[in-house]
């Protein structure tokens, strides 16, 4: 336990912190699975739309481009340069794949250039009689790895490497002596090779962004749920508190104003010092600490020494969660046995993982027993309570076990 | 030491007394604390460990306020136990970390400065004979102790030193318990021999435990029990 509860005298008269009363609110586990669900869901789509891209992309590569390139291996202006080219670009873009599905895409800008250059190479490369046939497999294979490249931004960055692509294309083209009928078929082919790619790439950022929105708002609808059933539940335990509250410290009040009661009765007086000593304790309950139980027991030992009663509060060990109910239990005897006190009182705590005991020692004195809780003993199950006077000191105990 | 406290217990010659404290008004209230009982004589006092025990050699207890010169002395406290001497500590740190760091350093003694003139003299006269002697707040220490490896104390031992802590009244323990005082100090006093295994080996906790065997608080047999990790060292015959 820290040193200052453990300090010797009077400890219970140290200022405390400023008591701040609040209904108890869902905080952190709430607004971060709020935060988190979106997030989660947005993730697991995007990763089915990776998953297809790598898919298609890889497939295209292999299973279009490598036959037609292999059969018209000996008609290409320079087959080496084709060649190695497609394995260049199988090679990278299994790396790029592999690493997009892992999470750490390669740099987008380099591998762009990378397929550039490929690009530029194969058109130089492939020959005018193999220009416009599957044998040139940058026309429809490269846009795919374009996609690889730059998954995950926006959409203008694809569009400038596909007209850079046609640009390519369209020198290689006219390169090779303006026919009509060439360009014609240039348009067709880029704009083949443009619409698939940029209508996957749209579409996946589309899904994603619409995944996350559903999401964000189922979790904020369980948020709201979440913070409704905790300002009910603080009002009940308003309302439970209100009735204690009531039955602690009503009747005197009520016999006070009606003049039943007269406040140079001694009796009377012990009474209502047992009734605020109730009411503090039922305030200190409702307080958001880390110690609820050593804050309601420091609650009522300030209060105690405000009526000029010295009082020793010694804490060994830290209390573990307890529920109110078994909070209440254990300091309400005490809070009587304190408000009957006079001369001194010694309150100690003692707390390991599976036992709680708190003791209150006062001086005995003549005279019977003024309001305090019936001086009887029992044993609930959950919570035992001792109380005996023996002419020298009374003793109220109470002490949980798990 | 030099002295021998049976000896001086039977009258012979006062217990000699070394208080260390840097603080004059408590070192005036503790000698009168002490004054009270005509078998002590505070021999020196300061705030110099050393120097006092240079001005008094033959002190038979050394009360040592743990914090001197705003730090805490256990390394002093645990060089004095090592060479023999019966140190009390006396503090107003009682967080019950500080009070078993002292007892595991090999303090005789642990007292809380709140505790008074009644427990002091109670303490320094039992230390003087190697005798154990609990005030309630190293009793709260003990049976809150949260370590893995703190002495397993018996339910009862257990139970006597709480009512201890709680009610500061061997009287009212031993009604809550229906034994007598003396059965509620034995097992107060068991409680605390059995923590002398703890820490650093001092001279202090052998004579404290040698005196325990000659009492009767616990058998020799009780300490082999003790001593039953390290036997596990020994090669078996």
């Amino acid at each position: 336990m820290s040193a200052d509860l453990g300090a010797p005298a009077h400890t219970a008269g140290a200022p405390e912190a400023p008591h701040t009363t609040s209904v108890p609110v869902p905080r952190e586990p709430v607004s971060a699975e709020g935060l988190a669900a979106p997030a989660a869901v947005a993730q697991a789509s995007d990763r089915g739309a990776r998953i297809a891209a790598v898919a298609i992309a890889l497939a295209w590569h292999v299973a279009i481009g490598l036959p037609a390139v292999w059969a018209a291996r000996t008609e290409f202006a320079a087959p080496a340069v084709v060649l190695g080219a497609w394995a260049l670009v199988a090679v990278a873009g299994a790396v790029a794949g592999v690493r997009l599905l892992r999470h750490s895409p390669l740099p987008p800008w380099p591998l762009a250039g990378l397929l550039l250059a490929v690009d530029a190479a194969v058109f130089a490369a492939v020959g005018e009689r193999q220009l416009f046939t599957a044998a040139n497999w940058v026309w429809g294979t490269l846009g795919w790895f374009f996609v690889l490249a730059l998954w995950g931004r926006r959409v203008a960055g694809l569009i400038a490497l596909l007209a850079t692509h046609a640009c390519i294309a369209l020198v290689a083209v006219l390169w090779h002596g303006p026919d009509p009928v060439d360009v014609a078929r240039y348009v067709m082919y880029v704009y083949g090779t443009f619409s698939l790619p940029v209508a996957v790439f749209v579409g996946s950022t589309v899904i994603v962004s619409l995944a996350r929105e559903r999401a964000a708002v189922s979790a904020a609808g369980h948020t709201m749920a979440a913070e409704r059933d905790a300002a009910e539940r603080g009002l009940r335990d308003r309302r439970d508190r209100l009735a204690l509250v009531s039955s602690a410290a009503g009747r005197v009040l009520g016999e006070l104003a009606a003049g039943h009661a007269d406040p140079d009765d001694p009796e009377v007086q012990r009474r209502s010092v047992l009734a605020a000593a109730r009411l503090r304790r039922l305030i200190a309950e409702s307080d958001d600490v880390p110690d609820p139980l050593l804050h309601e027991l420091r609650a009522a030992a300030d209060l105690a020494e405000r009526n000029g009663l010295p009082i020793d509060l010694v804490t060994i060990g830290a209390p573990p969660p307890l529920p109110v109910e078994i909070r209440r239990r254990l300091a309400d005897p005490l809070t009587g046995t304190l408000a009957d006190a006079e001369g001194w009182a010694r309150l100690t705590v003692v707390s390991g993982p599976n036992e709680v005991v708190v003791s209150l020692v006062t001086p005995d004195r003549e005279g019977p027993e003024a309001t305090g809780p019936p001086p009887g003993e029992y044993d609930d199950g959950q919570v035992q309570h001792l109380y005996e006077r023996d002419g020298n000191i009374r003793w109220a105990q109470t002490r949980w076990q798990r | 030491m030099g002295a021998d406290p049976v000896a001086a217990m039977t009258g012979e010659r006062p217990i000699g007394v070394a208080i260390v404290d840097d603080h004059p008004v408590v070192v005036e209230g503790v000698r009168a604390w002490l004054a009270t009982e005509p078998r002590l004589t505070v021999l020196a006092t300061g705030d110099d460990p050393d120097e006092v025990l240079r001005a008094a050699p033959d002190a038979d207890v050394v009360l040592l306020d743990l914090r001197l010169h705003g730090r805490m002395a256990l390394d002093k406290l645990a060089e004095l136990s090592t060479a023999g001497r019966r140190v009390v500590v006396y503090s107003e740190h009682t967080d019950p970390q500080t009070m078993l760091a002292a007892l595991d350093a090999g303090a005789v003694a642990f007292l809380a400065k709140h505790e008074g003139r009644e427990h002091c003299v109670a303490t320094v006269l039992a230390a003087a004979s190697d005798r154990p002697y609990v005030p309630p707040a190293l009793a709260g220490a003990m049976v809150g102790d949260p370590r893995p490896d703190r002495p397993m104390l018996s339910d009862k031992e257990r139970e006597a030193l709480l009512l201890w802590f709680q009610s500061m009244s061997k009287a009212s323990v031993a009604r809550r318990m229906q034994i007598s005082e003396h059965t509620v100090k034995q097992y107060v006093d068991r409680a605390r021999i059995k923590y002398t295994r703890a820490g650093r080996p001092a001279a202090t906790k052998a004579a404290l435990l040698a005196r325990a065997i000659e009492d009767g608080l616990v058998r020799p047999e009780e300490i082999g029990i003790y001593r039953s990790q390290a036997a596990h060292d020994r090669p078996t015959p």
